[in-house]
Parts: C-alpha cells; sequence; structure tokens
C-alpha cells in the first residue's frame, strides 16, 4: 500500500525486454509542482495503471517518461541502464511509444501510413521502409483489429476506430515500453474493454510493460496488475487493484464514497460510487417543516421528492422497492423511506411501515406510478387514509398504460378521489396545494398550531 | 506506399508537359516580335553550345537580325524563363513547407515577415538614394538581406524558450509591423521612393539575366533539395510537436532548420523577382487535391507546380496589355485569387 522506492525491484533485465522505473521524479510548471518525488517501476508483461483525480500528475508523470518533459529532479531509467533524457529521439522512439490523451487529426493519409508513422525511429530515410518494417505496420493493424483496413484515410474512421489507429501507431514502434494516457477516452464501453483487453493480452505475449493512465477505476483493476494512485503529484499507494482499492482511500483521494465489492467470477474488486458525502441535497437549516409523505416508484416521483426536500418538507417515502429509482433519489435525498425487496408484493412489515409514515404526515402526495401486483398495496393504504389526512394523487399521465392490475389501482385511486383526495396536474401545482395547505418555513410568517389545525379540518 | 497510383504518374505527366509547352511559349513573347521558327532555331542552336541547326534559322547566321533575336531570346527571355520556374519553385516549397510546419492552411512564404523586410531592405535604397548606380547588384543583395532579417530573428526565436509554433508565428507578425513601420519612416522622408518600392514589391521578370538565373537556379536546387527530403517529418507534424516528438523526431531541431531554409529560399526568390503573392499560398494546396496529402509527394509537386505558375502568369503579365508589362504579382494575384476560391468552394460543397 506504501509507495516502494525503485531500488526495491530489481530489473536487470536483458535489452528489449520491458520495464521503466521513475526514479525520484519531480516535475515543476513555474511556481508551481505537478509531481512530487515520485518513485516506480514497472516490470516485463505488467500493466501499472496510473490512477488519481484531475490533475494529480498522471499524464506529466507519462510526460517525462516519453522525454517531453524534462523532471526537475530525479529520472526515468531504462532496463539497459540508459535514462530517458540522455537518450537520442530515436534511441528513445525504439524503446518507449507514447499514446496521447489528445492529438490533432491531421491529414486524411490512408490508415497504413498513419501508423508507419511508427516506424519513423526504424529505418533512416536514405534506406526507406524495408520489409520488416511493412510486417510491423500489419502487424500493429491486425493487433487492434483493423488488419486489411490499410487503405482506409484516416479522416473516414469513426472514433472508435480512429482511437485503435492511434493505438496501432504506438504498437508499430515495437518497443518494449508503452506509455498509454487514457487511451479509452472517446470509447464506448465496449471498446473501452476491448482496447484494454488487448493492451493487456499485448503486454503478456510479448512480455512488454504498459504504463496506463486510466480515469475509469473498474478499468482499472480490472485490466492492471497494479495500481498507482496519485494524489496533488504524490503517489499515495502502490499495490494490486484488491489492495489498493479501499473505501477509505477513495474518500480520501477522490473525496468521493464509494462500495469496494468483488466480482463473484473474476474476483476483481469494483466500485460502487456515491455521492461524495456532505454534497447531498442540502438540508434545510433549523427546525424540520410540516411532514410530507410520498408514494412513488420507478422514477415517477423523482422530482416530486426533490422539489420538496428543496421547498423544506420534512419528507418520508414509501414504499418503494429496493433499487427502484425512486428509492435511490430518496435514499441520496435523505428521505426515510419504507422499503421491500424489489418484484415481491409489499409484505407485512413494509405495510405497517407504510401505515406508520401515514400517521406521522401532515399531507400525502402520489406520484403517477406505475401500479402491478407488487406495489398495489400502497394504494389500498392510502384509501384508508384519505379522509384521516389530506391526500393529492398527481394526475396519471394520458395514453401511457400505468395501471397492470387488471382495474383494482384504477378501482383505488376512484375510490379515495371519492373520499375526498384531490387530483393535481404536475410537481408543480403538488407543491402549491401543499403551499396552501402546509405553510412552509421561510415562506411568509409562520403559522401557529391553532391555523394549522383548522387547516387540517377544512382538508 | 504499395506502388506509384496511376494518377500520380498522370499529375507528374501533365506537369512536365504544361511546363514544356508553357517554356515554349514565353519563349515567344516580348516587346519584340521575332517567329517562332527563329526562336526556336535560336534555342536548339544556344542549347546544344553551336553543335545543332543554324544560328537563327531562316536568318542568316552572320547577320544584325541574328545577333539581335539572340541576344533578345538566348540573353534576355530564356533568363526571365528560367528565374520564372525557379523562384515559382522556391515560393511554392516556402509555402508548402510552412503551412505543414504551422499546420496553417493560410500560410505562405511571407509568414515570418519576411515580405516587410525585403521592402525596408530596398527601401534603404529608394529612400536614401544609395547605390543607385550599382542596382544590378545592391537591389537583390539588400532585398535578400531585409527578407532574412525577420526570417532569422524567429530562427533565434525558435532556438530559445519560445518555441512554440503559435509563438513563432506571432513572433512573425509583430515583426513585420515594425518593419513596415521603418520603411513607412523612410519613405516619409523620401515619398517619391515609395513608388519605386512598390513597384518593386510587385514583382518584376524583365531585368533578368544568366548571373541572377544562375545564382537563383544553385540556391533553389540547393535548398529546395534539403527542404524536399524534410516529407517525412512534415507528415508526422502534422499529428502535433508531440506526437512527431515520441515516434523519434528532433522536433525542435527539424522546425528550426525547415524555418532557416524556408527563409534563406524565400529571401533568394525576392532578391530575384519582389514579393510576388499567391504562387506560394495557391500551389501546395492545388498539388494536395491532385496527389493527396503526403509532404514526401507534394513538397516536390508544388515545386515544379508553382513554377508553371509563376511563368503562366509572366507570360499573362506580358500579354494582356499590348507594349505594357505589368508587375507579375498583379496576374498571379488575379489568377490565383479566384481558383483558390473556386477549389475552397467545391471543396466544401463535396465535403458537405
Amino acid at each position: 500500500m506504501i509507495a516502494k522506492g525503485a531500488e526495491g525491484i530489481s530489473l536487470e533485465l536483458a535489452k528489449g525486454a520491458g520495464g521503466i522505473s521513475f526514479e525520484h521524479v519531480s516535475v515543476r510548471y513555474g511556481d508551481r509542482g505537478a509531481v512530487h518525488d515520485v518513485s516506480l517501476a514497472a516490470g516485463p508483461g505488467e500493466v501499472v495503471a496510473l490512477a488519481g483525480p484531475n490533475g494529480s500528475g498522471k499524464s506529466s508523470l507519462l510526460r517525462v517518461a516519453t522525454g517531453l518533459l524534462v523532471p526537475s529532479e530525479g529520472l526515468v531509467r531504462l532496463p539497459d541502464g540508459s535514462a530517458v533524457g540522455e537518450l537520442s529521439s530515436r534511441a528513445r522512439a525504439v524503446r518507449l511509444a507514447w499514446m496521447p490523451q489528445e492529438e490533432p487529426v491531421g491529414d486524411n493519409v490512408p490508415l497504413a501510413d498513419y501508423v508507419a508513422y511508427g516506424r519513423y525511429a526504424h529505418f533512416s530515410p536514405w534506406a526507406g521502409p524495408s520489409a520488416s518494417d511493412a510486417a510491423a505496420v500489419a502487424r500493429a493493424l491486425a493487433e487492434v483489429d483493423l488488419a486489411g483496413e490499410g487503405d482506409r484515410g484516416v479522416r473516414e474512421l469513426s472514433g472508435g476506430e480512429r482511437q485503435r489507429a492511434r493505438l496501432a501507431r504506438a504498437l508499430a514502434q515495437e518497443t518494449p515500453v508503452l506509455l498509454l494516457d487514457e487511451p479509452t477516452a472517446h470509447l464506448d464501453i465496449g471498446h473501452q474493454l476491448d482496447v484494454l483487453a488487448r493492451v493487456r493480452r499485448i503486454a503478456r505475449a510479448s512480455l512488454r510493460t504498459v504504463v496506463v493512465a486510466l480515469h475509469d477505476l473498474n478499468l482499472a483493476a480490472r485490466f492492471s496488475d497494479r495500481i498507482a494512485v496519485l494524489s496533488h503529484g504524490r503517489l499515495v499507494a502502490v499495490g494490486t487493484p484488491t489492495e489498493v482499492l479501499s473505501p477509505e482511500l477513495l474518500e480520501r483521494v477522490w473525496g468521493i464514497v464509494a462500495e469496494v465489492r468483488r466480482d463473484g467470477a473474476t474476483g476483481v474488486p469494483y466500485l460502487l460510487p456515491r455521492l461524495p458525502s456532505g454534497t447531498t441535497a442540502p438540508r434545510p437549516v433549523g427546525a424540520p417543516g410540516p411532514r410530507v409523505h410520498v408514494v412513488a416508484g420507478g422514477g415517477s416521483g423523482a422530482s416530486l421528492l426533490r422539489h420538496l426536500v428543496d421547498a423544506g418538507y420534512d419528507v418520508t417515502a414509501g414504499v418503494l422497492p429496493l433499487f427502484d429509482t425512486d428509492a435511490a433519489v430518496a435514499k441520496e435525498l435523505g428521505v426515510p423511506t419504507a422499503v421491500e425487496l424489489p418484484f415481491v408484493p409489499i409484505g407485512r412489515e413494509a405495510r405497517v411501515e407504510l401505515g406508520r409514515l401515514v400517521e406521522e404526515a401532515r399531507a400525502i402526495v402520489v406520484a403517477p406510478f406505475p401500479v402491478g401486483p407488487a406495489n398495489l398495496a400502497n394504494l389500498e393504504t392510502l384509501v384508508d387514509a384519505v379522509g384521516r389526512r389530506p391526500v393529492a394523487l398527481l394526475a396519471q399521465p394520458s395514453g401511457v398504460r400505468w395501471d397492470y392490475t387488471e382495474g383494482s389501482a384504477e378501482a383505488a385511486r376512484r375510490r379515495m378521489v371519492d373520499g375526498g383526495a384531490v387530483i393535481v396536474e404536475g410537481v408543480d401545482e403538488a407543491i402549491s396545494w401543499l403551499a396552501a395547505l402546509l405553510p412552509r418555513r421561510g415562506a411568509g410568517p409562520s403559522p401557529g398550531p391553532e391555523e394549522d389545525e383548522l387547516n387540517l379540518e377544512r382538508a | 506506399m504499395a506502388g506509384v497510383p496511376a494518377r500520380n504518374v498522370a499529375v507528374v505527366g501533365l506537369l512536365g508537359t504544361a511546363s514544356v509547352v508553357l517554356i515554349a511559349v514565353s519563349s515567344l513573347l516580348g516587346g519584340v516580335w521575332i517567329s517562332p521558327a527563329v526562336v526556336f532555331a535560336i534555342l536548339v542552336h544556344q542549347a546544344s553550345a553551336g553543335a545543332l541547326g543554324p544560328a537563327c534559322g531562316p536568318y542568316p547566321s552572320a547577320s544584325t537580325a541574328c545577333t539581335i533575336a539572340t541576344e533578345i531570346v538566348w540573353d534576355a527571355r530564356v533568363p526571365s524563363i528560367i528565374v520564372a520556374l525557379f523562384a515559382g519553385a522556391a515560393l511554392a516549397l516556402s509555402g508548402g513547407t510552412l503551412q505543414g510546419l504551422f499546420r496553417n492552411p493560410l500560410a505562405d512564404p511571407f509568414l515570418l515577415g519576411l515580405s516587410s523586410g525585403a521592402a525596408m531592405g530596398t527601401a534603404i535604397l529608394f529612400a536614401f538614394g544609395i547605390f543607385l548606380s550599382q542596382q544590378a547588384v545592391a537591389l537583390p543583395l539588400f532585398a535578400f538581406a531585409g527578407a532574412l532579417v525577420p526570417g532569422l530573428v524567429v530562427y533565434a526565436a525558435s532556438r530559445s524558450s519560445f518555441r512554440n509554433p503559435e509563438t513563432l508565428v506571432l513572433t512573425g507578425v509583430a515583426l513585420s509591423s515594425v518593419f513596415s513601420a521603418i520603411l513607412a519612416t523612410f519613405l516619409f522622408y523620401n515619398p517619391s521612393g515609395g513608388l519605386q518600392v512598390s513597384f518593386w514589391l510587385l514583382g518584376s521578370l524583365s531585368n533578368e539575366t544568366w548571373t541572377r538565373a544562375g545564382i537563383l537556379v544553385g540556391a533553389v536546387l540547393a535548398i529546395g533539395a534539403a527542404l524536399s527530403i524534410q516529407g517525412r517529418e512534415l507528415n508526422v507534424l502534422q499529428l502535433g510537436p508531440d506526437v512527431a516528438h515520441s515516434v523519434g523526431v528532433e522536433t525542435s531541431r527539424v522546425v528550426r532548420r525547415l524555418i532557416l531554409l524556408t527563409t534563406l529560399l524565400t529571401a533568394a526568390a525576392v532578391a530575384f523577382t519582389g514579393v510576388i503573392g499567391f504562387v506560394g499560398l495557391v500551389s501546395p494546396h492545388v498539388v494536395r487535391r491532385l496527389i493527396g496529402p503526403d509532404y514526401r509527394r507534394v513538397l516536390p509537386c508544388a515545386a515544379v507546380f508553382g513554377g508553371i505558375f509563376l511563368l503562366g502568369a509572366w507570360d499573362l503579365a506580358q500579354s494582356v496589355i499590348p507594349t505594357v508589362v505589368v508587375p507579375v504579382g498583379i496576374p498571379t494575384a488575379f489568377v490565383g485569387g479566384p481558383s483558390f476560391l473556386y477549389l475552397l468552394y467545391r471543396r466544401r460543397a463535396s465535403s458537405a
């Protein structure tokens, strides 16, 4: 877990084999330090992911390794003992290949010519490209699944193909070390997995070393042997994904609350991030407003919940199935919620909880949620509450099927309206209905208890 | 990379044919009409150093008419044709190189302020009336030196830490306005010099000699060859200096070398022909449309095209108004501007 010094790892490797070691590298841009004393080594066949928030120094570290940035202190050493900064351009380009995060699109040259740019250092302008250069280009194209596409113009490639073409150019350099800066940026999830799986396979098969900057920690965990975590230019952790990805580290470095789970099939950890603690919707300060209970489901109540919380009401919700969109929103908003397991009818315990929440509420708002046998009990419980508590039903959108109970839900709604529930057209109208009924804190003079009672009586 | 496409062979054939035809036409044009039979006899006889054919075709070999015709054709027209071809090539090569180097399709040979430098150089002569008797030598020298100044300042900047391409272009722009201010100051001192400077700037190929042609040919061949082999570097530079660096291009060294070579090449052309616009801007674009974006082919083809373009413009300059030779910069802009627009909008339409 603690950053390990480069000297701890032996790099006695034959020339040509992979391997790279950053030795006490620091980078300064003017007065500002971008990288502070980073030591990190990667061996042949190893994929090391650089992770860290924006501006943590990942790209700077890779640029130091390519010789684009001169470190203010320290150096990057290769297995043959050479330091990157002392190599000639050509010598460096046959040892290290770099794929930048972004690059100009350039001219519409044939893909094969574009990939052949990676062979620049391999032949002299007098000799011209040899058969081995052509073979390297063909191999690189095949490795990224673009074999036979060499005649297409690079500007005619799709975004995903272009990204793979860029990778092919770096692969065509046939270097023992590959430095990839966010190789999956701009790719859809399928291509993200595809490209990283290829990179990993290439590293294993030819004992190359890959150092890859990745924003996506789940991808980093899945495709790297070790993750090096940078924060404000400092190396704060290095180790296997399992060692490194802990909720404490995620909170400390990224400021997020995340659950770390484990993929049952591969044992690889993956993250379920939550919003950072302290950045949930700001709870109104002072005494809680009047209690309002919301019945919703399937996302029908998300906007309503947010508006009610914003308006200062003390909101409760339920019964909602676990993992339901509205349940997630309620959790995020800190709204106490009665829950039930998904896809099972609302059980007795949940029903009792709902009854309690309804009794404690000063008003009830029903979102236009789709009703099926599993959540019909929500409406049936409310039928009993109408008359004892003011109830507003948000109108069901016309033309959209919402009743999956062969009429029971429709009947329940009708009984509620008959019993005195009002129908409101949307969230705004629901809020005004509540505002008239239960004046909020901060909206006009605070009502006395009598007036409050009076309102209730009238409703 | 695999074989040369038939299209490229066709383009090379087309350029070759066009240059032969234009050279033939140009040798007939001028203030005095000499019949084609005489002109071509003179060309063949002189080019073969007297070994082939009669000296003047139908004219008796030792006649005064023959001597005068030979002087006009061989010692005035042919040097002008050669200067046109090589100055055009120099401008097109510089323009194409700078377009590639700065990844800017608007770049031309004067991007770094060379035209104002040259104008300032010549203004020293005209405004102060110095070296007027040795103008044939002094004018090219002062123009060359003036054009070198901004180019060398940018070159010096590219060696320092201010080497990002945008900074270099802006350095050129800033220098250009400084030199324009110096030029204006000189002309304020002697306003009549202004007319001479502006005529000179519009370009002329009227007073070419074998000496001037020889110097220009030598310079263009040497520098042009050095530039033409940088096609591979220019190709990779299209992906930005960082990517070029990562595949092994010594980016900063290449940038410096290209700035130095284009400055020398442009200054050489300017010294003999004045500031001729549009050739350097348009030629690389036309060639790219014909044979694609690969700089290894664009640069040599643009050189040939630029030569043809300038020679064609020179022919127009001699023939549009009878008995008057208009400055060659006028037809290059008149023909070049609209054809450039045509290319531009046709590309827009086809890519839309």
